[in-house]
Protein backbone atom coordinates (compact mmCIF):
# COMPACT_ATOMS: atom_id res chain seq x y z
CA UNK A 1 0.00 0.00 0.00
CA UNK A 2 1.43 3.37 -0.99
CA UNK A 3 0.49 6.46 0.95
CA UNK A 4 0.39 9.84 -0.72
CA UNK A 5 3.50 11.93 -0.21
CA UNK A 6 2.57 15.06 1.65
CA UNK A 7 3.86 18.57 1.08
CA UNK A 8 3.20 21.34 3.57
CA UNK A 9 4.15 24.94 2.92
CA UNK A 10 3.00 28.06 4.72
CA UNK A 11 3.72 31.54 5.97
CA UNK A 12 2.42 31.83 9.52
CA UNK A 13 2.24 34.24 12.42
CA UNK A 14 1.91 31.33 14.85
CA UNK A 15 4.54 29.35 16.68
CA UNK A 16 6.15 26.65 14.53
CA UNK A 17 5.02 23.25 15.87
CA UNK A 18 7.76 20.79 14.93
CA UNK A 19 6.01 17.71 16.32
CA UNK A 20 2.81 18.45 14.45
CA UNK A 21 4.65 19.08 11.17
CA UNK A 22 6.79 15.99 11.57
CA UNK A 23 3.73 13.82 12.19
CA UNK A 24 2.15 15.15 8.99
CA UNK A 25 5.15 14.23 6.81
CA UNK A 26 5.83 10.82 8.38
CA UNK A 27 4.46 7.87 6.41
CA UNK A 28 4.50 4.22 7.43
CA UNK A 29 7.46 3.83 5.05
CA UNK A 30 9.39 6.74 6.61
CA UNK A 31 12.49 5.97 8.66
CA UNK A 32 14.38 9.27 8.56
CA UNK A 33 13.74 12.99 8.75
CA UNK A 34 16.24 15.78 8.18
CA UNK A 35 15.10 18.98 9.86
CA UNK A 36 16.61 22.43 9.54
CA UNK A 37 15.32 25.21 11.69
CA UNK A 38 16.64 28.75 11.97
CA UNK A 39 16.09 31.01 14.96
CA UNK A 40 16.65 34.66 15.87
CA UNK A 41 20.28 35.10 16.95
CA UNK A 42 20.58 37.58 19.81
CA UNK A 43 24.34 37.97 19.63
CA UNK A 44 26.25 37.87 16.36
CA UNK A 45 30.00 37.44 16.49
CA UNK A 46 30.77 36.47 12.88
CA UNK A 47 31.71 39.45 10.67
CA UNK A 48 30.32 42.74 11.89
CA UNK A 49 29.50 41.71 15.49
CA UNK A 50 26.30 43.12 16.98
CA UNK A 51 23.34 42.44 19.21
CA UNK A 52 19.74 41.96 18.10
CA UNK A 53 16.68 42.86 20.20
CA UNK A 54 14.22 41.40 17.73
CA UNK A 55 13.57 40.81 14.05
CA UNK A 56 10.41 41.95 12.33
CA UNK A 57 9.51 39.74 9.37
CA UNK A 58 7.13 40.54 6.56
CA UNK A 59 6.12 38.66 3.45
CA UNK A 60 4.29 38.93 0.14
CA UNK A 61 2.24 35.99 1.36
CA UNK A 62 0.48 34.59 -1.74
CA UNK A 63 3.67 34.72 -3.81
CA UNK A 64 5.77 33.39 -0.93
CA UNK A 65 3.53 30.34 -0.55
CA UNK A 66 3.62 29.74 -4.32
CA UNK A 67 7.42 29.95 -4.30
CA UNK A 68 7.60 27.56 -1.31
CA UNK A 69 5.61 25.07 -3.35
CA UNK A 70 8.08 25.62 -6.20
CA UNK A 71 10.98 24.88 -3.82
CA UNK A 72 9.23 21.67 -2.73
CA UNK A 73 8.69 20.70 -6.39
CA UNK A 74 12.40 21.31 -7.09
CA UNK A 75 13.32 19.08 -4.12
CA UNK A 76 11.12 16.27 -5.42
CA UNK A 77 12.60 16.58 -8.89
CA UNK A 78 16.17 16.29 -7.52
CA UNK A 79 15.51 13.74 -4.75
CA UNK A 80 12.56 11.56 -5.84
CA UNK A 81 13.12 9.40 -2.73
CA UNK A 82 11.98 12.24 -0.47
CA UNK A 83 8.58 11.30 0.99
CA UNK A 84 7.28 14.31 2.92
CA UNK A 85 8.29 17.96 2.81
CA UNK A 86 7.41 20.75 5.25
CA UNK A 87 8.46 24.35 4.60
CA UNK A 88 7.23 26.94 7.10
CA UNK A 89 8.29 30.56 7.59
CA UNK A 90 7.05 32.47 10.61
CA UNK A 91 6.57 36.25 10.25
CA UNK A 92 5.90 39.13 12.64
CA UNK A 93 8.01 40.35 15.55
CA UNK A 94 10.32 37.56 16.71
CA UNK A 95 12.76 37.63 19.61
CA UNK A 96 16.11 35.87 20.13
CA UNK A 97 15.96 32.08 20.46
CA UNK A 98 12.61 31.92 18.64
CA UNK A 99 12.47 29.53 15.66
CA UNK A 100 11.64 31.52 12.51
CA UNK A 101 11.81 28.95 9.74
CA UNK A 102 11.60 25.19 9.39
CA UNK A 103 12.42 22.88 6.49
CA UNK A 104 11.92 19.17 7.03
CA UNK A 105 12.25 16.32 4.55
CA UNK A 106 11.48 12.67 5.24
CA UNK A 107 12.61 9.50 3.48
CA UNK A 108 12.81 5.77 4.07
CA UNK A 109 16.47 5.91 5.13
CA UNK A 110 19.03 8.54 6.11
CA UNK A 111 21.46 7.74 3.27
CA UNK A 112 19.03 8.74 0.53
CA UNK A 113 20.02 12.38 0.12
CA UNK A 114 17.48 13.57 2.67
CA UNK A 115 20.04 15.79 4.45
CA UNK A 116 20.99 17.45 1.16
CA UNK A 117 17.32 17.88 0.27
CA UNK A 118 16.65 19.86 3.46
CA UNK A 119 19.80 21.93 2.91
CA UNK A 120 18.66 22.70 -0.64
CA UNK A 121 15.27 23.74 0.70
CA UNK A 122 16.58 26.36 3.10
CA UNK A 123 19.09 27.67 0.55
CA UNK A 124 16.38 28.08 -2.10
CA UNK A 125 13.96 29.66 0.37
CA UNK A 126 16.57 32.31 1.07
CA UNK A 127 16.95 32.95 -2.67
CA UNK A 128 13.45 33.14 -4.10
CA UNK A 129 10.74 33.24 -1.39
CA UNK A 130 9.61 36.85 -0.85
CA UNK A 131 10.18 37.40 2.87
CA UNK A 132 12.17 40.22 4.46
CA UNK A 133 13.34 41.00 7.96
CA UNK A 134 14.07 44.26 9.72
CA UNK A 135 16.67 43.96 12.43
CA UNK A 136 16.15 46.04 15.57
CA UNK A 137 19.05 46.43 18.01
CA UNK A 138 20.51 48.84 20.54
CA UNK A 139 21.86 51.04 17.73
CA UNK A 140 18.64 51.35 15.73
CA UNK A 141 16.87 49.41 13.01
CA UNK A 142 17.82 48.26 9.56
CA UNK A 143 16.25 46.15 6.82
CA UNK A 144 18.31 43.08 6.01
CA UNK A 145 18.68 42.69 2.25
CA UNK A 146 19.65 39.49 0.48
CA UNK A 147 21.98 39.35 -2.50
CA UNK A 148 20.32 36.85 -4.83
CA UNK A 149 18.85 38.10 -8.10
CA UNK A 150 16.33 35.55 -9.45
CA UNK A 151 16.72 34.46 -13.05
CA UNK A 152 13.93 34.18 -15.64
CA UNK A 153 11.83 31.12 -14.85
CA UNK A 154 12.59 31.22 -11.13
CA UNK B 1 -4.27 52.52 -21.08
CA UNK B 2 -3.78 49.57 -18.73
CA UNK B 3 -4.87 49.68 -15.10
CA UNK B 4 -2.39 48.08 -12.69
CA UNK B 5 -1.95 47.58 -8.95
CA UNK B 6 1.45 48.14 -7.35
CA UNK B 7 2.56 46.55 -4.07
CA UNK B 8 5.66 47.70 -2.17
CA UNK B 9 7.59 45.74 0.45
CA UNK B 10 10.41 46.29 2.96
CA UNK B 11 12.77 49.18 2.06
CA UNK B 12 10.79 50.01 -1.06
CA UNK B 13 7.58 50.44 0.98
CA UNK B 14 9.37 52.67 3.48
CA UNK B 15 10.64 54.90 0.68
CA UNK B 16 7.32 54.92 -1.19
CA UNK B 17 5.50 55.76 2.05
CA UNK B 18 2.66 53.41 1.09
CA UNK B 19 1.97 49.67 0.83
CA UNK B 20 0.15 49.87 -2.47
CA UNK B 21 -1.22 52.11 -5.19
CA UNK B 22 -3.11 51.81 -8.44
CA UNK B 23 -2.26 53.54 -11.68
CA UNK B 24 -2.99 53.68 -15.39
CA UNK B 25 -0.11 53.09 -17.76
CA UNK B 26 0.25 52.91 -21.57
CA UNK B 27 -0.74 49.51 -22.97
CA UNK B 28 2.73 48.61 -24.25
CA UNK B 29 4.77 49.73 -21.25
CA UNK B 30 7.73 47.53 -20.27
CA UNK B 31 9.05 46.85 -16.77
CA UNK B 32 12.05 49.04 -17.56
CA UNK B 33 9.76 51.93 -18.56
CA UNK B 34 7.64 51.40 -15.46
CA UNK B 35 10.76 51.64 -13.26
CA UNK B 36 11.77 54.85 -15.05
CA UNK B 37 8.29 56.29 -14.56
CA UNK B 38 8.24 55.43 -10.84
CA UNK B 39 11.74 56.87 -10.39
CA UNK B 40 10.72 60.16 -11.95
CA UNK B 41 7.21 60.39 -10.39
CA UNK B 42 8.51 59.47 -6.91
CA UNK B 43 12.04 60.83 -6.42
CA UNK B 44 12.39 58.85 -3.16
CA UNK B 45 12.22 55.66 -5.26
CA UNK B 46 14.72 56.70 -7.93
CA UNK B 47 17.77 55.14 -6.23
CA UNK B 48 15.85 51.96 -5.33
CA UNK B 49 14.86 51.33 -8.96
CA UNK B 50 18.45 50.29 -9.80
CA UNK B 51 18.39 47.13 -7.67
CA UNK B 52 14.68 46.47 -7.15
CA UNK B 53 13.16 43.06 -7.87
CA UNK B 54 9.83 43.16 -9.69
CA UNK B 55 7.11 40.58 -10.09
CA UNK B 56 4.15 40.44 -12.46
CA UNK B 57 1.24 38.44 -11.06
CA UNK B 58 3.55 36.79 -8.49
CA UNK B 59 6.29 35.69 -10.90
CA UNK B 60 9.68 37.38 -11.21
CA UNK B 61 9.77 39.72 -14.20
CA UNK B 62 12.56 41.45 -16.06
CA UNK B 63 13.18 44.71 -17.92
CA UNK B 64 11.86 43.68 -21.36
CA UNK B 65 8.56 42.23 -20.10
CA UNK B 66 5.39 44.09 -21.10
CA UNK B 67 3.12 44.93 -18.18
CA UNK B 68 -0.30 43.33 -18.84
CA UNK B 69 -3.60 44.96 -17.99
CA UNK B 70 -4.94 44.41 -14.47
CA UNK B 71 -1.50 43.15 -13.42
CA UNK B 72 -0.48 42.89 -9.78
CA UNK B 73 3.05 44.30 -9.77
CA UNK B 74 5.21 43.97 -6.67
CA UNK B 75 8.46 45.82 -6.03
CA UNK B 76 10.91 44.73 -3.34
CA UNK B 77 14.58 44.33 -2.47
CA UNK B 78 16.41 40.98 -2.70
CA UNK B 79 14.72 38.64 -0.23
CA UNK B 80 16.06 37.99 3.29
CA UNK B 81 13.85 35.29 4.80
CA UNK B 82 14.89 32.35 6.88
Amino acid sequence: MTENFSTIYSITESEIDLNDLLAKITLTSTGAAAIFTGMVRGVTSRGDGHETEYLEYESYVPMAEAKMKQVADEIRERWPVVEGIAIVQRIGKLYPKTPTVLIACTAAHRDTGVFEAARYGIDRLKEIVPVWKKEVGPDGQEWVEGDYIPKPGE
Amino acid sequence: MNHIKLLFFATIRDRAGTKSMEMDIPADMTILQLKEKLGSDYPNLKESMKSVLITINREYAFDEAIVPSDAEIALFPPVSGG
